[in-house]
């Protein structure tokens, strides 16, 4: 397990990304550089408007690098195109959203078997099999057939959880996945991606909740669109 | 099914009313669409073969002096004859609530061996016997007389009789009696020599063995056979070739149909620009969920591949809705047409073509219009999709609208507020208002053309300034007797005129006329005219009117005109079969005329060598009332009774009136339920506008809210946005409302008189369509504006 946690799987090389707005240029990050290995559980923190969510958003492909490059597991983002870089995320990157972004119209089960339907991952037999595998894995097994509306949050950030796994991605993100829980529960969901780093995923979570940095193996501080510290188990 | 496709059948099912909204806009089309081509295919088809099932006769040749049973033997034998058959056909007279009608009567020769001109046996005796007759089934609407009954006739040369009507038929190949103003019977020659008539069978009716199709086959096979009948003695009067295998209304019927059925389209067109709103609020609706399904592995083509598939099932569902619908009223549609025409409908089955137009315009037209909202929102950005926080928060302060509403102080804050609103969404706005405007100006185009044809028609009064039009069927001395009509009570004028039936004569040596077997539709008539007349006021579109006396000058109608024909030409017309020249010096654009030549009497009576003697008394009244003209006519009657003056027929003038209006008052009815269907369409989209706006602006209604803005505050805010919106399409559509009602005029006037109906500006319908939009705004804003206010301030501030 150390061997493989060694072994780099993200790679940003001198990122950049500026965005134009009603003032002008503005530049939410600036020339980043840095290597993630594989089966960790980062953190990412800053102030408001540091750029984590940018960095975040440039590593799960949402968002492409106005320079610089990136590379996920070998793979070049930035050169793919907006279709590749779909399937591309669906199979390789499970995101995690602050207010969880569960479709309201299809059941827990259904969010979960999504993702494996639009990249075709798995066969249609085994899709529900799985998705329930995963509903139990984060305990809400017993809600597979409810519509979101009538769970609480976090058995939504649960159900989010359980999607963001539905087609085994090596990565996990997440941008502030407990900041709408409570303190209960944001411990059990970091519990949640704690089990999930150590069975070897990547977790990388954009946080405020300095509770828990106990959870996490590695920490990366973003002030003005800069990393401000070095990655020191990296 | 794929997992997928399960949010798209729950997404339909949990929004019930803006779906709902989007099934009626593709519905009413696809709706519009069947009704008018299911219709349009069954009368079309019902109108040639019920036309077909008469056996019309190839031609008709009308011999003076009567036809023998020999003579029809040699005919039949003629070569390049397949049928002939002789009839006669008298214009007569009934008397309805003791006053006189016209009617015509049919005599046939055998009414067990009819070939040609064939009528349906429908009820009672199939062939009367010596004083009776058959009427045709639309005849009982003039007559007031039906199977069983007795009816007062009189023919020209006759007493008045009664005789017994012992039956009904159909006869497919006649309008209606009731549009006609007159009544159908069908009598054996005993009948008509029992009514004092001494005339012969005069019609030879005929089918040629080959070639019945070509016109000019037809003329020349007629020309042959009348030359053969004048080598043995016989006087052949006129030939009738009308058009080959039309109905009499035909021609009219399939334009009128086809400007339908562009009304149709239009509405599926103008519904799916509803459509493709709708589609972009959806879109709207749903970016965020878009943004998470390309976050977790949908591509742009899968994700649009959705929302196309929903909107095949909102098309499905349309289908099935407007599909049975739209065969509904297909079927009045017809059965209206069908009593216009005097149409028998014996198959109603609707073409399978029709619901396949249906089908496939009902899919691929939103298809189209949905595909731009859907791509556009398919292909945005997951970061875009993510942030989006409702209404593009684009710097629009300095745009130089924003700048000109904040220069006007006299508006209250909200309003301009509103005005702004309005104006955000500028491409949705065009949408909307182009929806509006386009369903207000066929609203009003409808109602334009409606009023114009009214006051077209009444243009038969302006034109006409006699009151009764007498017709004898023998040339009198007029002189006493139009100074004893006019000095009747209540007389104004009176003059004595006459009429020819007349053709203009080509290489042939005979008179051929396209005239139907009615005697009116395709007929072609010489008036002629006291000079100066006081009894006519004719529109002249070009060159001027007559004039001189004893001139050989002619002035032509529209319906006379042809492209060929212009001033200055000279002009070969018969008189009473004999041709003469004329010179033609103007046209004249008359209402509810046949094709009509009008010259001087002086020079008419010259050539028919008739002088001092006429075949037309006009008689106008001071009081111009249609219950006026009814008493006087009984007067009229009388006096010329005791005169012992043969009448041919009284009309008054309303009665042409009512009868041309009858022609067409299904073509308006149908352009007003047109109109309505429009008017729909235009409110459904400025509901589907304003909800889209306030939709889009939930968060920032929330921040109002927060702020202090009051529900009615906010209400009113909405409310006068749709209002902004729905007056600035009134005045949109007015403009274009002109310029179809130019175009619609143009063409129905062109179909029914050969000339364009006045531009005319309805007042009702602008008031109508005023009171439809502002209220139509109203309703469609204050449920988004109710909606919005239900909402918690937190929920809005919440609202992704």
């Amino acid at each position: 397990m150390d061997n493989l946690k060694n072994q780099t799987l993200i790679q940003l090389n001198r990122v950049s990304k500026t965005f134009t707005v009603a003032s002008g240029q503005f530049k939410a990050l600036n020339d980043v550089s840095l290597a993630i290995p594989k089966g960790k559980l980062i953190a990412i923190t800053g102030k408001s408007g540091s750029g984590k969510s940018t960095l975040l958003n440039i590593i799960s492909g949402i968002d492409k690098p106005t320079e610089g490059t990136v590379s996920i597991n070998g793979i070049h983002v930035e050169k793919l195109s907006e279709s590749e870089l779909a399937s591309w995320r669906g199979k390789n990157i499970g995101v995690v959203f602050q207010f969880f972004q569960l479709l309201p119209t299809l059941t827990i089960l259904e969010n979960v078997m999504l993702p494996m339907d639009f990249c075709d991952s798995y066969p249609k037999k085994e899709r529900k099999e799985r998705a329930l595998a995963l509903l139990e894995r984060v305990n809400i097994k017993e809600q597979a057939d409810k519509f979101p509306s009538t769970l609480s949050g976090g058995q939504q950030q649960r159900a989010a959880i359980a999607r963001a796994l539905a087609n085994d991605p090596p990565v996990i993100i997440a941008d502030e996945p407990t900041g709408n829980l409570d303190s209960h529960t944001a411990t059990a969901i970091f519990e949640l991606f704690s089990s999930l780093a150590q069975s070897g995923k990547t977790v990388i979570i954009v946080t405020h909740e300095k509770d828990f940095a106990s959870y996490f193996e590695d920490m990366i501080a973003i002030s003005d669109g800069r990393i401000v510290n070095e990655l020191v188990n990296a | 099914m794929k997992t997928r496709y399960w949010k798209v059948i729950r997404d339909l099912t949990s929004d019930y009313s803006k779906n709902l909204m989007l099934v009626l806009a593709i519905a009413l089309g696809v709706f519009g669409i069947g009704s008018i081509l299911g219709g349009y295919a069954v009368v079309n088809r019902e109108m040639t073969s019920n036309y077909m099932s008469t056996t019309p006769a190839s031609l008709t040749i009308e011999v003076e002096d009567g036809i023998t049973t020999g003579l029809l033997d040699s005919v039949r034998k003629f070569p390049g004859i397949k049928v002939a058959e002789r009839r006669a056909t008298v214009g007569g007279r009934m008397k309805v609530d003791d006053r006189w009608y016209p009617i015509l009567l049919f005599v046939m020769d055998d009414f067990n061996q009819l070939t040609l001109n064939k009528f349906h046996h429908l009820s009672g005796a199939a062939d009367p016997a010596e004083g009776t007759m058959l009427i045709e089934r639309t005849s009982p609407s003039v007559m007031d007389a039906y199977e069983g009954d007795k009816i007062i006739i009189r023919t020209p040369n006759g007493e008045p009789q009664s005789i017994s009507i012992i039956g009904t038929v159909h006869d497919p190949g006649l309008p209606p009696a009731w549009q006609e103003q007159a009544g159908y019977a069908y009598i054996s020659m005993a009948t008509l020599k029992e009514l004092g008539e001494t005339q012969d069978f005069d019609l030879l009716r005929i089918q040629v063995s080959e070639n019945e199709n070509s016109r000019e086959h037809l003329t020349k096979q007629a020309e042959v056979l009348s030359d053969w009948l004048t080598k043995n003695g016989h006087t052949v009067h006129e030939i009738q070739i009308p058009p080959i295998g039309m109905h009499p209304h035909q021609s009219q019927m399939n334009a009128v149909l086809s400007i339908f059925t562009v009304f149709s389209f239009m509405i599926l067109i103008l519904g799916s620009i509803l459509v493709a709103t709708s589609m972009a609020t959806l879109m709207v609706k749903q970016v965020r969920q878009i943004g998470v399904m390309k976050t977790i592995g949908g591509t742009s083509f899968q994700v649009a591949k959705l929302y196309l598939f929903m909107m095949l099932v909102l098309c499905v569902v349309a289908l099935a809705i407007s599909i049975p619908l739209s065969r509904l009223v297909a079927a009045i549609f017809y059965s209206q047409i069908a009593t216009l025409l005097n149409l028998e409908i014996t198959d109603n089955s609707i073409p399978l073509w029709v619901p396949l137009i249906q089908i496939s315009s009902g899919i691929v037209i939103p298809f189209i219009a949905a595909a731009v909202p859907v791509i556009r929102g398919s292909r945005i950005s997951v970061r875009k999709a993510l942030d989006n926080y409702g209404v593009e928060n684009k710097n629009r302060t300095g745009s130089w609208f924003s700048r000109l509403i904040s220069k006007f102080d006299f508006l209250s804050d909200t309003y301009r507020l509103s005005l702004r609103n309005a104006f955000r969404q500028r491409a949705r706005l065009i949408l909307t208002l182009g929806l509006l405007a386009a369903g207000g100006a066929m609203f009003m185009t409808a109602l334009n053309v409606s009023e114009a044809w009214d006051k077209n028609l009444k243009r038969i009064y302006v034109q006409r300034l006699y009151d009764q039009d007498v017709k004898l069927n023998d040339r009198i001395n007029s002189d006493s007797l139009v100074n004893r009509i006019s000095t009747m009570d209540g007389v104004k004028v009176a003059e004595g005129w006459d009429y020819s039936a007349t053709s203009e004569v080509k290489e042939s040596d005979y008179e051929i006329t396209r005239t139907y077997p009615d005697k009116g539709h395709g007929s072609f008539v010489m008036q002629a005219l006291p000079l100066p007349t006081q009894l006519l006021n004719p529109t002249i579109t070009e060159g001027r009117w007559l004039n001189t006396p004893g001139s050989n000058e002619v002035v032509l109608n529209q319906m006379a005109r042809n492209e060929r024909t212009k001033l200055g030409d000279m002009i070969a017309l018969t008189i009473e079969g004999k041709p003469s020249l004329w010179k033609i010096i103007g046209f004249t654009e008359d209402v509810g005329s046949s094709a009509t030549a009008y010259v001087s009497l002086e020079t008419f009576s010259k050539i028919n060598n008739t002088q001092g003697k006429v075949k037309m008394l006009r008689v106008a009244y001071h009081d111009r009332s249609r219950d006026f003209a009814s008493v006087k006519s009984k007067e009229l009657d009388g006096l010329l009774e005791q005169q012992k003056i043969s009448v041919s027929s009284i009309t008054p003038v309303w009665l042409l009136h009512n009868a041309v209006a009858a022609h067409m008052k299904v073509l308006v009815n149908s352009l007003l339920a047109m109109a309505i269907l429009m008017a729909l369409v235009g409110t459904l989209g400025l509901m589907s506008t304003v909800s889209m706006n306030v939709l889009e602006r939930t968060r920032e209604i929330g921040v109002m809210r927060a702020i202090g803005a009051t529900p009615v505050k906010i209400r009113n805010l909405i409310v006068w946005e749709g209002l902004t919106v729905g007056v600035i399409s009134i005045v949109i559509a007015f403009v274009i409302s002109l310029l179809l009602s130019w175009y619609m005029g143009e063409f129905i006037g062109h179909i029914s008189f050969r000339t364009p109906l006045t531009l005319t500006i309805s007042a009702l319908a602008i008031a109508i369509w005023i009171v439809i939009v502002l209220v139509g705004s109203y309703v469609a804003t204050i449920f988004p504006a109710r909606r919005s206010n239900v909402v918690t301030t937190r929920e809005a501030l919440a609202y992704e």
